[in-house]
């Protein structure tokens, strides 16, 4: 398996909320927009409203200071919280909210910020109609929870999100590579990543030719 | 009984058949019987690209903006130009267009302000070589020249 | 469990693909088999992988577009559509009357040209050589109609960020109309030849049984969801680019298995006909819309997500309000579908994964992207 060496192995996630305090301040995610190819620009007259209603009540009742944030941008509401919340927010949104239907779990990567990844779960409701997008910041290396448990469906998602990302989910029943060879060297996702860098050597070995680029 | 005069008279069989004759009508053949028969393509259909010159002095219509380089997603198109002293206008020098990786999107002909660039009817554009898919300004000028078969 | 007995028996491992002509495409199915039945399944897939995620990067909004037709190539404008909409809802903006009109005549023509070829090729799969000739010749039809509008039959490019590019050819609702009065009668032609077909009710019916409960469980939408009985479309649900005006049914099966599958896209190409002549007789006129010169939006991230013929196709956008996007998240129907082949299949026959494999509409293009 081409994983990664990571800087700390399975150390966990117990030592991450504590690493992530001090950056609860910027309160929105997306507008940290510094990790991007651009220089920081005056940031974008944002549209994002807070979110008011039944379930973010519920959820900062039942969750506290575990959510940083419910709000609305365009009309999509997102809620970002902290890693450790994750699995149980879900887990009370299925049961509770009936936000049954795990659409996607993706990531986006900021290579300049503390905690690099943005993870993202897309949540629907059949009974309510509704979509909601759940966020998390989690750094390099840290190894967030699954969340098979919850919704069987995130198995393979989860392992595209490792295989493009490199986010290893603890606890995940086959971490494994999904759309790239076991083979490959790295994680094509990260920004680092170019679009024209080839794993030449993987090209090499297997396919016997020299790679154009 | 019904069900023994069918198998008697065999109908299931002879329904079956018609269904397989009504289909044998020759307005729902779509075969192209292709070197013999050049299909029609629609009028917009977006093959083989063509530099457009003026009929009536015989210039290239391209003006050298480099656009339709810039909106290529794949960047396949290299614009060569030089300043003429005398009119201080850019003028086209060389075209380069990479047909082996083109998509035929068609941002590039939307993007060019005077339409010299135009993506064509030709659809032939199998060469020998891969360097024959690389087309310079006088083959993108003249156009490809298919061979044509005669049955 | 197999028994014990005094033979020995040992689990076959059996491999299905990548290049299998059921498989549509290159996925390469591990079978671990008890004699005729499947004990276990794994599925490696990949194989078409493109980083069509990291192309996206790299290109501008504009740009991208073309790109995503080649995920599901068969039914690129309907991955167009979803692209446009999404970008587009991170502008802010909305596509004229006209252009949105137009935009959902394309796409259901598109969705009956996907579920022709899943028809024919399903058929095919199951051992009925006929309906695929007549599939394609319809399909045929409705390529026509791509190639008159835009020029390119499969992968169109058919819309723009913002509307639309090409103004709808003289003779296009001609062509639609009698199009869909040729079509209708086909669907009976298909039905009659499979509908109530002996061998294909017995080698569909009751096989590969998803309930609703477990699609939602695995995410599975699209016909699939359908056929298990939850009437749940997004073209309703979520209504976008005017479907709410619309009057149409969403067609629901009881079981969730293959016929029933079977039974929900033989509707939905009905369905879609009738979308399709109600939007005909109302093509507003008046702009279609033009691409902003710079795409550039303000710093946020959308989830936008259609109604593809293989179920939600979502895009998820994110603009650092630079004229690439930062990161473009395609959520694919049939890499989410194609999860809940394990549980489709185990316990089930050998024979019977390559029926589940067509019933479950998969297109390599996309599941790998
Ligand atoms: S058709 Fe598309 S890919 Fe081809 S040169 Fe033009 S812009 Fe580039
Ligand atoms: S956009 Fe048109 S005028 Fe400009 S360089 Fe290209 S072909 Fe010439």
């Amino acid at each position: 398996m081409a994983d990664e060496p990571k800087p700390e192995g399975g150390a966990a996630e117990p030592g991450k909320p504590a690493a992530e305090t001090p950056k609860a301040a910027p309160p929105k995610p997306a507008a940290a927009a510094a990790g991007g190819h651009t220089p920081p620009k005056p940031p974008a007259p944002m549209a994002s409203t807070p979110w008011e209603g039944e379930i973010p009540g519920q959820l900062k009742e039942r969750f506290g200071d575990q959510i940083r944030e419910c709000a609305a941008y365009l009309g999509q509401n997102f809620l970002a919280a902290k890693p450790d919340a994750v699995i149980p927010i879900l887990e009370f949104l299925k049961l509770e909210a009936d936000f049954d239907y795990l659409v996607d779990i993706t990531a986006v990567d900021y290579p300049k910020r503390a905690e690099r990844f943005d993870l993202i779960y897309i949540l629907y409701s059949f009974a309510r109609n509704e979509r909601l997008r759940l966020k998390t910041m989690i750094a390099d290396g840290a190894q967030p929870p699954t969340a098979v448990n919850v919704h069987v469906g995130a198995n393979w998602l989860e392992r595209e999100v490792f295989d493009m990302f490199g986010i290893q989910f603890a606890g995940h029943p086959d971490m494994r590579r999904i759309l790239m060879p076991e083979e490959w060297e790295g994680f094509p996702l990260r920004k680092e990543m170019s679009i024209i860098q080839q794993d030449d050597r993987w090209v090499k070995e297997n396919l016997g030719i020299e790679s154009g680029q | 009984m019904g069900k023994f005069f069918r198998t008697i008279f065999l109908v299931d069989l002879f329904q079956g058949l018609w269904v397989t004759f009504r289909n044998q009508n020759p307005k729902y053949i779509y075969t192209e019987q292709y070197p013999a028969e050049r299909p029609e393509v629609a009028e917009r259909y977006r093959g083989a690209p063509r530099l457009n010159i003026n009929p009536d002095n015989g210039e290239t219509l391209c003006i050298a903006c480099n656009l339709c380089a810039l909106a290529c997603p794949e960047t396949l198109i290299v614009v060569g130009s030089e300043r003429n002293e005398q009119t201080r206008r850019k003028e086209l020098t060389t075209f380069t267009y990479d047909l082996s990786r083109c998509m035929f999107c068609g941002l590039c002909e939307d993007a060019c302000p005077v339409d010299a660039l135009e993506l064509t009817q030709d659809f032939e554009l199998a060469s020998y070589t891969r360097d024959g898919a690389i087309w310079d300004r006088q083959m993108l000028e003249e156009g490809p020249k298919p061979t044509q078969y005669k049955c | 469990m197999p028994d014990a007995t005094f033979l020995d028996t040992t689990e076959l491992v059996l491999n299905m693909g990548p290049q299998h002509p059921s498989t549509h495409g290159v996925l390469r199915v591990i079978l671990k088999l008890d004699g005729e039945k499947v004990m276990g399944t794994e599925c490696v897939i990949g194989y078409l992988h493109r980083g069509v995620e990291k192309i996206g990067e790299n290109r501008t909004y504009q740009q991208f577009a073309p790109y995503v037709d080649r995920m599901d190539y068969v039914a690129a404008v309907s991955n167009g559509l979803g692209y446009c909409l999404a970008v587009e809802k991170l502008l802010n903006i909305e596509a004229p009357a006209r252009a949105q009109v137009t935009r959902i005549i394309l796409t259901e023509l598109n969705r009956i040209a996907s579920h022709l070829l899943w028809l024919g090729t399903h058929a095919l799969d199951i051992g009925a050589i006929t309906p695929v000739f007549y599939c394609f010749r319809e399909r045929e039809e409705v390529l026509k109609i791509f190639e008159n509008y835009c020029g390119a039959r499969l992968t169109t490019h058919a819309f723009r960020i913002g509307g639309l590019q090409y103004e709808l050819y003289d003779g296009f609702e001609e062509q639609v109309k009698a199009f869909c009065d040729m079509f209708l009668p086909k669907v009976d032609e298909y039905e009659e030849l499979l509908t109530n077909n002996r061998i294909w009710v017995a080698r569909l019916k009751g096989v590969g049984i998803l309930s609703g409960d477990e699609c939602k469980e695995f995410g599975v939408t699209g016909p699939v969801l359908r056929a298990a009985g939850v009437k749940w479309d997004l073209r309703r649900a979520q209504p976008y680019s005017g479907y709410e005006q619309y009057d149409f049914e969403i067609p629901t099966g009881e079981n969730g298995d293959t016929y029933d599958r079977y039974m929900v896209r033989m509707q939905e190409m009905r369905q879609s006909v009738r979308i399709i002549r109600q939007a005909v007789d109302k093509i507003p006129t008046g702009p279609i819309g033009k691409t902003p010169k710079v795409i550039k939006p303000a710093t946020g991230e959308v989830y936008v997500s259609i109604e593809a013929p293989k179920g939600e196709l979502g895009y998820f956008v994110v603009s650092d309000n630079s004229t690439q996007p930062y990161r473009v998240r395609v959520r694919p129907p049939s890499f989410v579908n194609l999860q809940a082949l394990d549980r489709m299949v185990r316990g089930g026959l050998v024979a019977d994964v390559v029926a589940i494999i067509g019933t479950l509409d998969i297109v390599l293009g996309e599941v790998d992207r």
